[in-house]
């Protein structure tokens, strides 16, 4: 009796749970049938699945709530669909297959609008990565002594020709052939710190490098390798009874995990890289969290905790002259997410200073003298959006945009693809006979356009330009990485 | 059965079917298990100047040579020097011979010689110029023709310095073995009969083998879906494959829509694209399964190429296997990718 108790129970249940809900299929929603269009739609979809019918398939919010509203006549500017039931709470929308094609849509949109969907953003290298160990099977395979990277492949010793490749030469296949060393293939190249992704192409197959384990999906189908260009070596002298030791920090998130250090002669060490900036960090030295005894620079974090800090890469110093009446001088900006209290400036002779460490890359940025926020009145360069005027720094500006003559202008702007053709964005500053602009770029394509009195114009200096959408060009500018 | 034991039975059957049909309403759009890619229609299939059989002489030392390819997106790259330019070249089988980004090769046109903008309206022809040399791997061209276009929107989408189209034709000459999983094209040296001049390199094992008639600089390939025999033109250009939107019901009947889009254009241009999966197509004996296709009018492709075309196989068909074209002896072989290799 209890088994068919249950079976019965059993049975009610899935037969409640399927009269009540409609599974979703995108798969299975849509075909083409003797010409026509043929959508098969669960009336008894969730409103979250008639949103993603609508986006996946391009149909109009208000033809689909007709749809569902259980009109079997469609109105409007959608006469051309029609509706047909087939079953209880399943109906079939439908149209003929659109087969003419309008030859003003521009195939390029269609490009762009794929890629959307699939979330590809280009084959671009990732410069946000903030920090990284190798792992290497052998240590020898790798070396990094402040710029100049040593690749060396053991084996191989049939191969005729050796290419490294990789997102430092922009994955050439011909920049950097590699030396026969005996039974093996060596090459030097100068590398900024980093991140960089690679292969080796031997006798013209791309290859792996065997003795990495660290590697990353290529996109197709197949791995790059991964390497770091370490620029610190975090190490703690003593502890060497310690079972295991990880030096953890903001760079991860303060994650317990953090980096596994290495035992050595002295304690523990273990080199990273660290993209530059200011980092608070800690040794965990088995599971008691320690700061670092060999470095004095400790700062508190908002909760009274003491931690150390290093900076990665030269500081700037900002300054600020005067307010010497001020009682306290903040600086904030876009590289601490406009933190009102978090860098409280120094007071010297002449104002008020903050050595900071930050990455390359473009900043604004504004004093708060005693509640008061105000641009830095020594730095002419500034950037707007709506009311709002901030000044504007370019930390290891690597492109000066220049326009000459142009000297009667008021305001000349570049406008382009780094800033999102923002019209207000980036002011160029009058020098001279000529209008510039520094910034940093990372490596890749930029098109852009300077606004000179509100007239767009190309760069009259670079023979570089392409067409763009409104037929009237855009200036083509790359940077090499 | 005690109640609190009905409860608990009702909870295990309803709990997995709930959980179950939770998980499935929160697949993203993007994570929708389809691949989709722009297409299409090859890159640039119009020419101001070519004939068919173009053939521009080249030097090459070695008996043959493998080219390593970089893959943008789903798009294959040469690197090369044009003159003093370096950069890249897309291997585009739907181009006819060299085609240039007029972003670097503006300057070389002479005054008078730009022709109106374009057939499609995203490219066109903007002239034709002569360059002196083109190098590639080992192989060299000199002083050869070429036309001009813009080809600003590939390099936007894909982030590489694009200099041009490499068609078909630059390497009739050669036996051409393309390998895209391994994004190898291996070159090699044949004779007047097709056959390739070092004897100790074997011919290609292909496992199907196929004569094409076309005496141009595309190359079309017969296929068949529900039975019916269709012209494709194959382009490794195509970044995904098509299929005509005016074919016979029975042929658009096999195809699985997944996703449909309406591009608007200037004033009330509206234009449909389908995208989805071929499930009945084979190539000889070969039956391939969930290719993924875009269905679009096809009729601009037709014209440029002046005969009837139903389809387009591109990446997701060059994927299949090793293929090897032999313009000589007019014969395209295939050896698929066993299914453990995949």
């Amino acid at each position: 009796m209890k088994t068919i108790v249950r079976f019965t129970l059993l049975f009610i249940g899935l037969f409640y749970i399927t009269s009540t809900q409609a599974q979703f299929s995108p798969d299975k929603i849509c075909r083409i049938e003797n010409g026509h269009l043929v959508f098969a739609i669960n009336l008894k979809w969730s409103l979250r699945d008639q949103k993603e019918l609508m986006q996946l398939f391009d149909l109009d919010s208000t033809l689909i709530a007709q749809v569902f509203s259980g009109k079997s006549i469609i109105t409007g500017e959608y006469g051309g669909w029609k509706v047909k039931k087939v079953k209880p709470n399943i109906v079939e929308l439908s149209k003929p297959v659109d087969s003419k094609n309008d030859k003003n849509i521009k195939i390029n949109d269609l490009f762009l609008e794929i890629d959307e969907w699939r979330n590809f953003g280009g084959n671009t290298e990732d410069v946000s990565v903030v920090y990284g160990v190798n792992d290497f099977k052998l240590s020898y395979v790798f070396t990094y002594n402040k710029i100049k990277a040593q690749f060396y492949l053991p084996a191989f010793k049939t191969a005729g020709k050796i290419f490294l490749s990789g997102s430092f030469n922009g994955w050439s296949t011909a920049l950097n052939p590699m030396k026969r060393v005996k039974d093996s293939w060596i090459t030097d190249i100068n590398l900024k710190p980093g991140k960089y992704t690679y292969k080796f192409i031997i006798d013209g197959k791309w290859t792996e490098d065997p003795n990495n384990n660290l590697r990353e999906d290529d996109g197709a189908d197949g791995h790059n390798s991964v390497v770091y260009c370490c620029n610190h070596l975090f190490k703690l002298n003593g502890y060497k009874g310690a079972r295991n030791v990880v030096v953890t920090g903001n760079f991860c998130n303060w994650n317990p995990d953090g980096i596994s250090m290495h035992k050595t002669d002295d304690g523990w060490s273990v080199p990273v890289y660290l993209r530059n900036g200011t980092y608070a960090y800690k040794f965990i030295t088995d599971e008691q969290w320690i700061t670092d005894p060999g470095n004095p620079i400790v700062r508190k974090d908002g909760d009274g905790n003491l931690n150390s800090l290093i900076g990665i890469g030269e500081p700037y110093l900002f300054k600020l002259d005067g307010y010497s009446k001020a009682r306290e001088v903040v600086l904030t900006g876009s590289f601490n997410g406009w933190n009102h209290a978090e860098l409280v400036m120094d007071k010297t002779e002449k104002g008020w200073q903050l050595p900071y460490v930050i990455a390359p890359g473009n900043y604004e940025y504004k004093f708060i003298v005693d509640g008061d926020w105000i641009t830095d009145p020594a730095n002419p360069i500034t950037t707007q959006s709506g009311d709002q005027i901030n000044s504007f720094i370019a930390l290891k500006a690597n492109h000066l945009f220049e326009l000459n003559k142009f000297q009667k202008a008021k305001s000349v702007i570049v406008s382009g693809s780094f800033n999102g053709w923002n019209t207000q964005g980036y002011k160029m500053t009058r020098q001279g006979e000529k209008w510039i602009l520094p910034l940093f770029l990372a490596p890749g394509k930029y098109t852009y356009k300077f606004i000179v009195d509100g007239t767009w114009i190309l760069d009259p200096d670079n023979s570089l330009y392409e067409q763009n959408e409104y037929n009237t060009n855009n200036s083509v500018l790359w940077i090499e990485p | 059965m005690k109640p609190g034991r009905i409860k608990y039975n009702i909870l295990n059957i309803l709990f997995p079917v709930c959980a179950f049909m939770l998980t499935c309403s929160f697949v993203h759009p993007d994570q929708v298990p389809f691949i989709y890619r722009p297409v299409y229609f090859p890159i640039y299939p119009y020419s101001t100047y070519q004939s068919t059989n173009y053939s521009p002489d080249f030097s090459l030392s070695s008996d043959s040579v493998v080219i390593p390819l970089k893959r943008a997106g789903r798009l294959f790259l040469i690197e090369a020097k044009v003159d003093d330019q370096i950069g890249n070249l897309v291997f585009d089988t739907g181009a006819n011979g060299l085609v240039l980004n007029s972003t670097y090769f503006r300057n070389y046109l002479k005054s008078g010689e730009a022709v109106s903008n374009g057939i499609t309206g995203s490219v066109g022809v903007v002239g034709q110029i002569s360059i002196g040399k083109l190098e590639f791997s080992e192989i060299a061209y000199k002083n050869i023709k070429a036309d001009v276009t813009d080809l600003g929107h590939i390099e936007n989408r894909r982030g590489f310095k694009i200099l041009g189209l490499l068609g078909f034709s630059m390497m009739r000459n050669l036996e051409i073995v393309i390998d895209a999983r391994n994004n190898e094209l291996v070159l090699i040296r044949i004779d007047k009969d097709g056959k390739r001049k070092n004897k100790a390199n074997s011919e290609f094992k292909a496992s199907y083998f196929q004569k094409f008639e076309t005496n141009s600089n595309i190359l079309f390939l017969k296929g068949k879906i529900a039975g019916k025999n269709l012209n494709f033109c194959f382009d490794t250009g195509a970044e995904t494959n098509a299929i005509s939107s005016d074919s016979n019901k029975n042929i658009l009947n096999t195809l699985t829509i997944t996703r449909r889009s309406t591009l608007k254009g200037a004033g009330s241009a509206r234009s449909e694209v389908l995208f989805g999966h071929m499930n009945d197509f084979s190539i000889g004996e070969r039956h391939i399964s969930e290719m993924e296709t875009i269905v679009s009018n096809l009729d601009a492709l037709s014209e440029a190429y002046n005969t009837k075309i139903n389809g387009i196989l591109g990446y997701n068909f060059l994927v299949q296997g090793t293929i090897c074209i032999n313009f000589v002896k007019k014969q395209f072989g295939i050896r698929f990718t066993k299914k453990e290799e995949k």
